[in-house]
């Protein structure tokens, strides 16, 4: 009894005898190896919704975080000090996603978390972090979570949002004068596309002719799609996500309406365009984050996709793949200036961080720590000029990184 | 034959076998025996966010029980108390700055409100017809809170209510700790649990079993079946609402997905797994349910899979349950 609570309790002068020598020893011989083993690695949760209609986007994600977290460790880690990724199914479901990451947080006592595909569960996640003061990347598209109501000084928003694609896809479709109709998911989402829009077609002098809101996951558009013909657009603006996107455009070509209308929708969707082939998509224009085939005119793009092909058998990253690796990166490099987890230090950190990992000039803007990022334009291609299975779109223009295309911080909420 | 039955037709005096008697001791203590082994959950179990859920849920599936085993009424919008329960306790929070105890007050009263509204709408229904008018009431609800956007959050979700400090007579207790939470939540489940064993073990309680088994007997004995099964609906909703309450806590936010129909569909099937009818038994099948998804998810991405499979495995071969066989078991 007495010898179980000694060793229990307090460590035995054999014990502290020999872990002086053992110290002592290492640093007078400078063996790296002992030192590795004695520091905790740098762990990264990453929620992200694995099953559901997402998962081809969360396998994705995965795959470019787990890149970014090889690639740091091949690099030696922090001064020895590996990362790991802890990656835990969200199911697309916000109170799975808070569950999830009060587990990461209580028991496996993660040093930061990346990771949520849709806006409400990003949201349940940088609630539960904001509390703890858990540093957090999200990495989906939202307009809220800029806000000051739902800001967190642990927070940074690492994906587009809504205001800065709608603009960019805008400037680069629509014209003074033209005549927009919308068609739109009646969800967060697709509202948030639409407010955008709207914005930026006052800006260019467009004119709505109509909006019509279609229910989350429809897989009929026939009774949507002649009312919107009635109104006679030059332009259909389609703003939903996911199987929504493929199945509305494949009936509106299927219907003959690609001849008398452009359609636009707010991000045009690598897996979706895969997912229907070339004649549906041809010549629908959309905003992207990431498209691989910026390697041509950007350096950090080649590299990130050579590296992404050795690791994945030839396989290009995607648009919501390249959030996985961009995110993660982007903390790595914070938390390798900051010279350490301590979350003050990595938080200044990041927030002077000017990162190019992937897409070109990056940097995290101070109030609402938004990344000021550049906006992709694509627009598919027809199958006769696809060099290969994956050459799916043309970069008609590239929104260059500014803070012009963001809200205003006065406009968010935010004093400073 | 349910335990409860037993402890009303024996003494435990006359009881034949050893096994018997000890069952008929455990079923006596069962609420105080129940809390033993709740209190050694979090140490048991891969986390502790997980156990606060178990507890949750439990509580969701025990009240949910009390109507749908004891009374004999498949209830499909159940979800709509829970739902309810967790919007009220946060918003209490959010809009008024209510302090955490009057807001789950809030959300018990709310619930209950609101199952009197709902049970008085359809406790005259039977059978299937009952089950398709607590779903179209409770989808009512769910776009209601929808729609309400601007008190809800609607599709985002309500947040901006995290409780971190909670102040219980004078003694200040750190909520974001996890084991802090559990016993505080804990201390809440015990109390569901005491009041449906109370309930269940009275006269009102003898009267619902006789309902579920013959409706029109327990009529042709002079008891009034609508109040009495309304009164079971209220209690049940009450009880669902605390547990939706307490989910609000727990998580900080309240998605939308709470009142989706789906949220009925798992108490359902929690209550299935578990074994109805039985006062135990909800409460191990939100455990067994919540503990194989979480694990299986770990180990696959293909884990509804093998979670699906399981309860196939259940309805086919074990009808009464994980809890209802074990009690099967120990009776004979």
């Amino acid at each position: 009894m007495q010898d179980n609570r000694t060793k229990l309790n307090a460590p035995t002068r054999r014990q502290v005898v020999g872990g002086i020598g053992l110290g002592t020893a290492a640093t007078l011989l400078g063996m790296p190896l002992v030192a590795r083993a004695q520091v905790e690695p740098i762990r990264i949760g990453f929620p992200t919704p694995l099953t559901g209609p997402f998962g081809a986007e969360a396998r994705d994600q995965v795959k470019s975080a787990e890149l970014a977290v090889k690639q740091f460790n091949d690099a030696g880690g922090l001064g020895g000090r590996k990362a790991e990724l802890l990656v835990r199914d969200d199911k697309l479901n916000a109170g799975e996603a808070a569950t999830r990451t009060l587990e990461l947080i209580e028991k496996d006592k993660v040093h930061a978390v990346v990771g949520a595909l849709s806006s409400a569960v990003q949201l349940a996640v940088n609630e539960v972090t904001r509390a703890r003061g858990m540093i957090y990347i999200s990495i989906s598209q939202s307009d809220t979570i800029n806000e000051v109501k739902d800001w967190s000084r642990f927070t940074f928003h690492e994906a587009l949002n809504p205001h800065m694609t709608t603009a960019a896809v805008a400037k680069h479709t629509f014209k003074k004068g033209a005549k927009v109709a919308y068609l739109v998911a009646d969800y967060a989402y697709g509202h948030e596309m639409l407010r955008g829009f709207k914005r930026a077609q006052a800006a260019v002098g467009a004119e709505s002719v109509g909006e019509i809101l279609h229910p989350f996951g429809a897989p009929d558009y026939s009774t949507f799609l002649p009312r919107i013909n009635a109104m006679k657009p030059d332009i259909l603006c389609i703003c939903n996500f996911g199987r929504d996107q493929a199945n509305s455009i494949k009936q509106a070509a299927e219907f003959g309406m690609k001849q008398q209308m452009k359609i636009v929708v707010p991000v045009i969707l690598h897996n979706q365009r895969l997912a229907v082939g070339a004649e549906v998509f041809d010549g629908v224009v959309g905003g992207a984050n990431y498209y691989w085939g910026l390697e041509e005119t950007i350096p950090s793009a080649k590299a990130f996709n050579d590296a992404f092909r050795a690791a994945n058998g030839g396989a290009v990253p995607t648009d919501y793949g390249a959030y996985g690796y961009t995110g993660v990166k982007s903390l790595l490099q914070a938390i390798t200036a900051a010279g350490g987890t301590e979350t003050d230090k990595v938080i200044a950190a990041l927030e002077a961080l000017k990162y190019d990992v992937a897409k070109g000039p990056q940097s995290y803007r101070k109030c609402d720590h938004q990344s000021i990022q550049s906006v992709l334009v694509l627009e598919s291609k027809k199958k006769a000029d696809m060099k290969n299975a994956v050459d799916l779109f043309r970069v008609a223009a590239v929104e260059q990184s500014g803070e012009a295309m963001l809200r205003t911080c006065a406009e968010l909420g935010f004093s400073g | 034959m349910t335990p409860q039955s037993l402890d009303t037709t024996s003494a435990p005096g006359q009881s034949r076998s050893g096994a018997g008697a000890l069952m008929q001791l455990a079923s006596r203590w069962r609420v105080p025996l129940t809390i033993l082994a709740l209190c050694a959950l979090p140490w048991l179990l891969p986390s502790k966010a997980l156990a606060v859920n178990v507890l949750i849920y439990g509580t969701f599936a025990v009240g949910y029980n009390l109507l749908f085993g004891y009374t004999g009424l498949l209830s499909f919008g159940h979800a709509a108390f829970f739902g309810s329960g967790a919007y009220l306790t946060g918003m209490s929070i959010v809009h008024f700055g209510a302090n955490w105890l009057l807001a789950l007050t809030t959300g018990i009263t709310g619930a209950l409100l609101l199952a009197l509204v709902m049970g008085t709408l359809s406790i005259r229904t039977r059978g299937i017809y009952f089950s398709m008018v607590t779903l179209a009431l409770a989808q009512l609800v769910y776009y209601t809170a929808l729609q309400a956007s601007s008190w809800t959050g609607g599709e985002n979700g309500l947040r901006g209510f995290t409780v971190s400090r909670i102040d219980v007579f004078g003694l200040q207790i750190d909520f974001l700790n996890p084991l802090h939470k559990y016993y505080v939540v804990l201390i809440f489940t015990a109390l569901a649990l005491w009041l449906v064993s109370r309930a269940l073990n009275s006269s009102f309680g003898a009267v619902i079993e006789a309902i579920r088994e013959n409706e029109v007997r327990a009529r042709a004995c002079g008891y009034n079946v609508e109040r009495t099964k309304l009164i079971s609906f209220v209690l049940s909703g009450a009880i669902c609402g605390l547990a939706g309450g307490l989910s609000a806590l727990h998580l900080a936010i309240v998605p939308l997905d709470t009142l989706h129909y789906q949220t009925s569909g798992l108490v359902v099937m929690m209550t299935l797994l578990g074994g109805m009818g039985s006062f135990f038994g909800p409460f191990i099948g939100a455990l067994a349910f919540l503990v194989m998804e979480d694990l299986f998810s770990l180990w696959t991405a293909h884990w509804q899979l093998f979670v699906g499979a399981i309860f196939i495995l259940f309805v086919l071969f074990l009808p009464k349950g994980i809890w209802g066989t074990i009690l099967g078991a120990g009776e004979r």
